[in-house]
């Protein structure tokens, strides 16, 4: 049995929320089966006006299906099948196709993680940018050619009237990067999505093309929802930041509060996993996979693999039921048995 | 671009020098002698008069060394001279014309109909995958694919000359003629089409661009036409290009059934009376034209896939 799904306490449906999902469930469905496995399962996230929110997790916590969700792009086989994806008046989850067409590209825009095979090899990237502009903006040829010019001189691209004729192919990854970014802003929209935007990029193009969204973002206040797994992107563009596993969120905060005093175990986990605290020369892995969890129905996701569980020995409580996102302070909220108990629990198994 | 194109040209006309010897030597390693035959067509005298065979053989001018023979054949053949047909003394370029004219107008409508059958069917069933539609379109073009035209053919005229009468069931003259034949024709090219076109459509789908076209607000058919053929077209054309010319060569069994006077039935008989002017004319025609719509494919090709330009570095 699975619990009811309870909505958080805190009070965010005001009107600073950009992006607003609650309770999102996404399936798989394999013909010929009649259980379905959920990729998302009850997810709550929340993204205002003007912030960066990271959403981090290992692979297969549900982190793109998330984001394919809220912009109507799930593949084959894939759909939701519960909870609201708000974003201004309309629930995204439900509307109707023709609508959602109106939405993506103009107030939802998305970034891919691999820029070069986003791009149509047998098409002008101009081309390519000016979609929106025709779609939504309602421009000519002429004048979407020109404002393509601009855009692409916009996100840093030298020669911008002679790129505007290049191929897909004629492009280095973080160049065609920077021509998604010029295509998803294009049409002004109020929020983005990027999944792992610079994963499939060097360093040092990682950097260049994280500052230029940072800087894009301040410039036009969108909104952004970043999904990376890679920590240290979050610590320099985020401002708050929601930890997934097994298809809901299990910390969130600001991206100090979480980092600084992490309190759900896998969060702990993770940074230790991450450049940030690894020790020198050793990296850290988390023991188990995260299919362990996929396959519970009741308890906390996290208790075959948590350590804390079996240190304090609430392993019972863990594998009876799940803990409630409960607030540890400011907007700090965590998804944890241990750390509702409070700190002389915790006291006793780490400073005996 | 130009360079591309200057360096198709080149490798074109290299393969037209190969293809000409080899045409030119076909009837000689075939063995018997033309002028033989000739004579015996003309003369009931089974005993020939050697001096006969000598007077024939010069004016033939077939006494001369093979490799004189072969260069004076090919500076005629370039001006599209093939000599005279020996069996009709008719010009060999007369002859090839009215056969190509008659032959490439089928093929050009059958190869039409293949294509404009094929893409909305092969489209449709990549859209659907494991439906319905998609299985129909699998069983279909695999049982046409099976189909030989010598059954096809008295089926349909049968069917629509015979018991319906619509439709003639023979003859070139009349423009309703066509159809028939064209129908015969179209149903392999249009099988294999549909099939390629199916599978191309299918990668190009779930390609990440197309995703990618989606988010940024084109609705699915938008995406279909603006990215999605583009990129399925590409090889479809390869098969459509092989097909075409296959087709532009005539078709033997096609146009014995319906006695077309096309460029199978042509070179055909002219293999049977050993026709030498003809065979050669024929053949190397044939090859000429296959040999020029492929690389009009390629070019073709390299202006919708702008990578295939950089690859063979012409950019």
């Amino acid at each position: 049995m699975r619990l009811p799904y309870r909505p958080p306490p805190t009070p965010e449906t005001t009107g600073d929320t950009a992006l607003e999902i609650r309770g999102l469930r996404v399936e798989f469905s394999e013909p010929g089966h009649a259980s379905a496995t959920p990729a998302v399962d009850g997810l709550d996230l929340t993204v205002r006006r003007g912030e960066i929110v990271a959403l981090v997790g290992e692979s297969g916590s549900g982190k793109t299906m998330t984001a394919l969700s809220a912009i109507g792009l799930l593949p084959p086989g894939a759909r939701v099948t519960g909870g609201r994806i708000t974003l201004g008046e309309e629930d995204l989850a439900t509307l109707p196709p023709k609508r959602m067409n109106r939405v993506r590209g103009h107030r939802l825009a998305m970034l891919f993680q691999q820029p070069k095979a986003m791009l149509d090899p047998t098409c002008t990237v101009g081309s390519q940018v000016a979609e929106p502009l025709r779609l939504h903006r309602g421009l000519s040829r002429r004048q979407a050619r020109a404002r393509v010019v601009e855009l692409l001189r916009d996100v840093g691209i030298p020669e911008p009237e002679r790129r505007a004729s290049a191929y897909a192919h004629q492009l280095s990854g973080g160049m065609a990067q920077r021509v998604m970014i010029a295509a998803a802003l294009a049409a002004d929209p109020a929020m983005m999505i990027a999944d792992e935007p610079t994963t499939a990029l060097d360093a040092t193009v990682q950097a260049q093309i994280l500052r230029l969204l940072r800087h894009k973002q301040r410039e036009s206040g969108m909104a952004v929802l970043l999904i990376t797994h890679d920590l240290t992107i979050v610590t320099s563009i985020a401002d708050r930041v929601a930890v997934m596993y097994a298809g809901r969120v299990v910390e969130e905060g600001s991206v100090r509060e979480v980092f600084d005093a992490p309190e759900h175990p896998y969060t702990r986990a993770l940074l230790k996993a991450s450049l940030l605290q690894s020790e020198e020369g050793k990296l850290f892995a988390i023991p188990g996979s995260a299919t362990q969890s996929r396959a519970l129905d009741h308890g906390c996701r996290f208790q075959p693999r948590c350590p804390l569980s079996q240190d304090l020995g609430i392993a019972g409580r863990c594998s009876g039921a799940e803990p409630p996102l409960h607030t540890c302070g400011g907007e700090h909220r965590c998804r944890c048995w241990a750390s509702e108990h409070g700190t002389e629990l915790r006291g006793e198994a780490v400073g005996v | 671009m130009v360079r591309f194109i200057v360096r198709r040209l080149l490798v074109l006309l290299i393969t037209l020098l190969a293809v000409s010897a080899a045409t030119f030597a076909i009837p000689y390693a075939s063995g018997g002698d033309p002028v033989r035959t000739i004579l015996r067509s003309r003369v009931s005298d089974q005993a020939l008069d050697p001096s006969a065979i000598a007077a024939l053989r010069s004016e033939l001018g077939l006494d001369r060394p093979i490799l004189v023979q072969y260069l004076s054949w090919l500076g005629r053949a370039v001006r599209g001279d093939f000599g005279m047909s020996f069996t009709s003394r008719t010009p060999v370029d007369q002859l090839l014309g009215t056969a190509i004219g008659v032959s490439g107008t089928l093929a050009v409508i059958a190869i039409g109909l293949a294509f404009l059958a094929a893409l909305p069917l092969g489209t449709l069933a990549a859209m659907r995958p494991g439906k319905r539609v998609d299985n129909g379109v699998t069983l279909l073009t695999q049982s046409f694919v099976a189909v030989p035209e010598y059954w096809l053919a008295p089926i349909l005229v049968l069917v629509f000359s015979r018991y319906l009468g619509w439709l003639p069931s023979a003859g070139w003259r009349d423009p309703t003629s066509i159809i028939l034949p064209a129908l015969t024709l179209a149903l392999r090219p249009m099988a294999y089409f549909t099939q390629v076109t199916r599978a191309a459509m299918s990668d190009v789908l779930a390609s990440p661009y197309m995703t990618a076209a989606r988010s940024r607000g084109l609705s699915g058919g938008q995406a279909l036409l603006r990215h999605g053929l583009r990129n399925a077209l590409l090889p479809v054309m390869t098969l459509f290009s092989l097909w075409f010319a296959g087709l532009l060569g005539g078709s033997v069994v096609v146009e014995v059934i319906f006695a077309i006077p096309g460029m199978g039935r042509l070179v055909y008989s002219a293999v049977v009376n050993h026709d030498v002017p003809l065979i050669q004319g024929g053949i190397l025609c044939t090859v000429a034209l296959a040999v020029l719509i492929t690389t009009v494919t390629d070019l073709l090709y390299a202006l919708i896939n702008p990578a295939v330009r950089v690859r063979d570095g012409a950019v």
